[in-house]
């Protein structure tokens, strides 16, 4: 059995499922990390392995572009723009120091609702079987499609960003000392 | 203007007058002007229903109507028909309004509110005359509630009293009675009865058979409560001798001669539902049967001269719902017609006597024959037409109902026969205990002998009517304006009854014989009163009492009614309020709970939203009928 | 022994509902603010994963999918910066950052 194992290793075939099966785990395991953790800076560094487990998962898809911009955007940027906020938030001397709301028994009932319900949704259809090969050129043809087809979309975005940099200015600075 | 819209005027112009003397005659100095418009009225609404009496005779009943309501489905018209009985019926009533206009003016001489007692007079004949002339049912019914209000003004003429103020209630709640009965016929012809409400329609359907039996009976015995109210039968007959605090030309006018009829002249004008009924015509006849004889024998125990008179008249509408009952149509339809002249005679003259010696106890009248002679007489005259001694008009009449009762087809007729005669008798004896006791004899107190006779404005209408009450006997010949018989003009069909001579000789001897005694018992004091009384106690004091009816209904107002009313008034709050207040508290606590949904918390918000879309995705997925394949494929 | 070399689609569809189930696990029960943003991460990571992979097992050539995940990840952040400068007023009016003790309702 072993030697079997050993002769699919080498022969490359099951990288593939065993990739995702570590990657999914590390994209469950500090997701529950994160929801359940009682400490909100460890929640927010939680956030981190679950992120890079996903860029992972989108190499494995073949987009590693994509893979490249997550990696620069969230967990550079906004898992580093929360712990700000957390440092900025944090309540020391808080005497209620509950991480849960009264309705956690609800919570946990309606998102495994969702998940039993999603999932067979999702799964009951009768999907297209095995992928074809990657497209060759995948980045420069993401590029293509941002700057083409999809130029207003990635226009509009970026207008979007910089009302949301004002829009953020404007709420939190602080109240005009007299 | 459509043929016969002439005849609008008839109850027109006495309305008119009414508004003229509400706008202009009420202060004290338009008094003397206040009596014209309404006699000028009655003029010429007399006038013009004799010509339609001979211009029904020559072209047939002429009739004309406009739409006026539409309630759903439910058609309402205002229309006119002149026909024999409406033409009759009016002449006889503008004719006796006018005399007793003509009288009031003396006898109302110098009391307040002259104007107003015109002014309701006037509105009384506008509304009676326009009652008789209505072609549909609820016309009919409206001027039958106007005239009862009109009484109501009337009785309580003189509101300061509460004897008066309680008789015109009484008067108003009793006929109220009836009057629920002739609305509720009303409503099932509307509901069950196709909507016909003239009188002309309702006669084909009937005749072709589209109201059923069972509809017809019924509609028949509610139109007789009504009548029962108005016509004063027995039960509801208590109103009328009560009635009689109001002055006595009102007496006369309505509560003898016209609004009383009223009830007589609907059975007559629906007769021909009652003849499809046969049940319905057999408790008429039971009831009238009962009216004339109770009312006769309550009759004899009255000490007040007014309310011998009332009862009088509760006898002698009696007769005529008996004759109707019986099938006499044409009888009791001539009753009504003699009985208005000579009764309005007799409350007349009885004004008189009330006029000159303020009060109404006969026992302190007395010998007022020597000083009031047209009074007397023309008393005497009444008396004899209402005991019915022929020539007289009443012994013609009352003949044809002792006749009609005789040859009627309804079971046990000859109850009803020895009834009325014996009635004859007790009416014959309390009219001439009446007479003897006023005009004859040695006066009784002060006041008897300072009387006078009345001025002329009042004596002449009672010569006109004794003179009616005489002659109108001759109207079975021929009626004035159309050239008929009465027979041939007032008939219901094809049938013209014989009239039978034993009733004739047995009416004129029973009548004798009431003559006879009432001359022994208090002219000729040949039979002692007292004595009698003395050895019938409980029989003096039950006919004293009016056999305890008033006591009857009182009981029932008070026990049954309010019990009844308690128990509706118990319902009414527990359960029909505590149903609003139930839905109302419902709503409240209702909204109690649905306030906890409002906490104003985000995250609740945001379950709930997450709730709702996963049971929005169970809905659309649960048509499909998938088995669940959980990563497809093995690893 | 037969290894499938292809993972199935619904592998990672499976994967992304669960992903989804956690942050809005996360977003209904935590009292922290800021814990509520990091479960909409989560949702929106998930919803990245999905599109990705129905780019890679439908037809590849079209780069919708990825175009799509693109602009996701643009929205992300905006709507992180805003949500946390809210925060960060928040906390400057209630003096605390606890969901179920910012409310201003009476009763």
């Amino acid at each position: 059995m072993i030697a079997a194992l050993w002769k699919e290793f080498l022969a490359g075939t099951f990288w593939q499922p065993l990739s995702f099966v570590l990657l999914a785990l590390g994209v469950l395991l500090p997701a529950l990390a994160v929801v359940f953790s009682r400490n909100i800076v460890h929640a927010a560094l939680w956030l981190l392995p679950c992120l890079v487990s996903v860029a992972g998962l989108f190499v494995l898809l073949g987009a590693e572009a994509l893979a490249g911009i997550q990696i620069l955007i969230y967990c550079g940027g906004i898992v580093v723009l929360i712990l700000f906020a957390v440092m900025l938030t944090y309540g020391v001397g808080d005497p209620d120091i509950r991480a849960f709301n009264r309705q956690l028994w609800w919570g946990l009932l309606g998102a495994a609702a969702f998940a039993v319900v999603a999932g067979f949704a999702l799964t009951a259809q009768l999907w297209p079987g095995p992928p074809g090969p990657v497209p060759p050129d995948v980045t420069g043809r993401l590029a293509d499609a941002l700057l083409k087809q999809y130029v207003l979309a990635f226009e509009v975005s970026s207008v979007i960003l910089l009302v949301a940099m004002v829009g953020a200015l404007v709420v939190a600075r602080a109240e005009p000392k007299e | 203007m459509p043929a016969g819209s002439e005849y609008l005027l008839i109850p027109g112009l006495p309305l008119l007058a009414f508004l003229l003397v509400a706008a202009f005659g009420l202060r004290p100095q338009d008094e003397r002007a206040a009596p014209v418009p309404i006699i000028a009225a009655l003029c010429g609404s007399l006038y013009l229903s004799l010509r339609a009496l001979a211009h029904v005779a020559a072209a047939g009943p002429q009739e004309f109507s406009f739409p006026w309501l539409y309630v759903g489905t439910v058609q309402l018209d205002i229309g006119v028909l002149v026909d024999n009985l409406s033409a009759l019926m009016m002449a006889v009533v503008s004719l006796v309004s006018l005399l007793v206009q003509i009288y009031s003016i003396g006898y109302m001489k110098g009391e307040i509110g002259y104007g107003r007692y015109f002014a309701y007079m006037s509105l009384f004949s506008g509304s009676m005359l326009a009652l008789v002339i209505s072609d549909n049912i609820v016309q009919t019914y409206i001027f039958w509630e106007l005239v009862g209000i009109c009484s109501y003004l009337l009785i309580g003429f003189w509101y300061r009293r509460p004897s008066a103020a309680a008789a015109a209630k009484k008067a108003f709640v009793v006929t109220r009675f009836g009057d629920l009965g002739f609305l509720t016929a009303v409503l099932l012809l509307s509901s069950f009865g196709l909507g016909i409400f003239g009188f002309t329609d309702l006669a084909h359907a009937a005749e072709q058979g589209a109201l059923s039996k069972g509809l017809i009976t019924a509609v028949c015995l509610l139109l007789f409560c009504g009548a029962m109210g108005k016509s004063a039968q027995f039960p509801l007959h208590i109103w009328l001798p009560d009635a009689m605090e109001g002055p006595t030309p009102v007496s006369a006018l309505i509560h003898a001669a016209t609004m009383v009829a009223a009830g007589v002249y609907l059975v007559a004008r629906t007769y021909f539902l009652f003849a499809l009924a046969p049940a319905a015509l057999l408790v008429v006849a039971i009831i009238g049967c009962l009216t004339l004889f109770l009312a006769a024998t309550m009759a004899v125990a009255e000490n007040d001269i007014k309310r011998v008179m009332a009862y009088s008249t509760i006898s002698q509408l009696g007769y005529m719902m008996m004759a109707l009952g019986v099938g006499g149509y044409t009888a009791g339809v001539f009753h009504l017609t003699t009985h208005a002249f000579f009764k309005a005679l007799l409350f007349l003259t009885a004004g008189s006597v009330i006029h000159a010696l303020h009060t109404n106890d006969m026992w302190r009248m007395g010998g007022l024959g020597k000083r009031m002679p047209i009074t007397s007489i023309t008393c005497l005259v009444g008396a004899l037409a209402l005991a019915g001694l022929p020539p007289l008009a009443g012994f013609w009449s009352k003949d044809e109902i002792l006749s009609a009762a005789w040859y009627s087809q309804l079971p046990g007729h000859w109850v009803f026969f020895a009834l009325a005669l014996a009635t004859v008798f007790l009416t014959a004896f309390y009219m001439f205990r009446l007479w003897f006791l006023t005009f004859t004899g040695g006066e009784r107190s002060e006041e008897a002998r300072h009387a006078h006779e009345s001025p002329w404005v009042m004596a002449a209408p009672l010569v006109i009517l004794a003179a009616l009450a005489a002659v109108a006997g001759g109207m079975k010949v021929s009626v004035p304006g159309s050239g008929e018989g009465f027979g041939e003009l007032i008939r219901f069909g094809d049938e013209h009854e014989a009239v039978s001579r034993l009733a004739m000789a047995l009416s004129i001897g029973a009548a004798l014989a009431g003559i006879a005694l009432a001359w022994a018992a208090y002219r000729a004091n040949l039979v002692s009163p007292a004595a009698f009384n003395a050895r019938l106690p409980r029989l003096y004091r039950l006919l004293k009492n009016a056999w305890y009816l008033n006591r009857a209904w009182e009981l029932f107002a008070i026990r049954v009614v309010i019990a009844g009313s308690v128990l509706f008034a118990w319902f009414d709050r527990h359960v029909v309020d505590g149903m609003v207040n139930g839905v109302a508290w419902l709503c409240g606590a209702g909204s109690q709970q649905l306030r906890r949904l409002q906490t104003g918390q985000v995250q609740l918000y945001a379950l709930v939203i997450a709730l709702g879309i996963i049971a929005a995705l169970i809905a659309v997925l649960g048509g499909a009928a998938h088995g669940l394949t959980f990563i497809g494929g093995g690893r | 022994m037969n290894w499938v070399t292809a993972v199935p689609l619904q592998a990672y569809l499976t994967l992304s509902a669960a992903l989804f189930a956690i942050g809005l696990l996360g977003v209904l029960v935590r009292r922290n603010a800021i814990a509520v943003l990091l479960g909409v991460e989560l949702m929106l990571n998930a919803a990245n994963i999905n599109f990705v992979a129905f780019w890679r097992y439908g037809s590849s050539a079209n780069m919708e999918g990825q175009v799509f995940a693109v602009i996701v990840m643009t929205l992300a952040a905006a709507e992180a910066a805003i949500a946390l400068a809210i925060i960060l007023n928040v906390y400057r009016r209630f003096k605390t950052v606890n969901v179920d003790q910012i409310n201003l309702m009476k009763g």
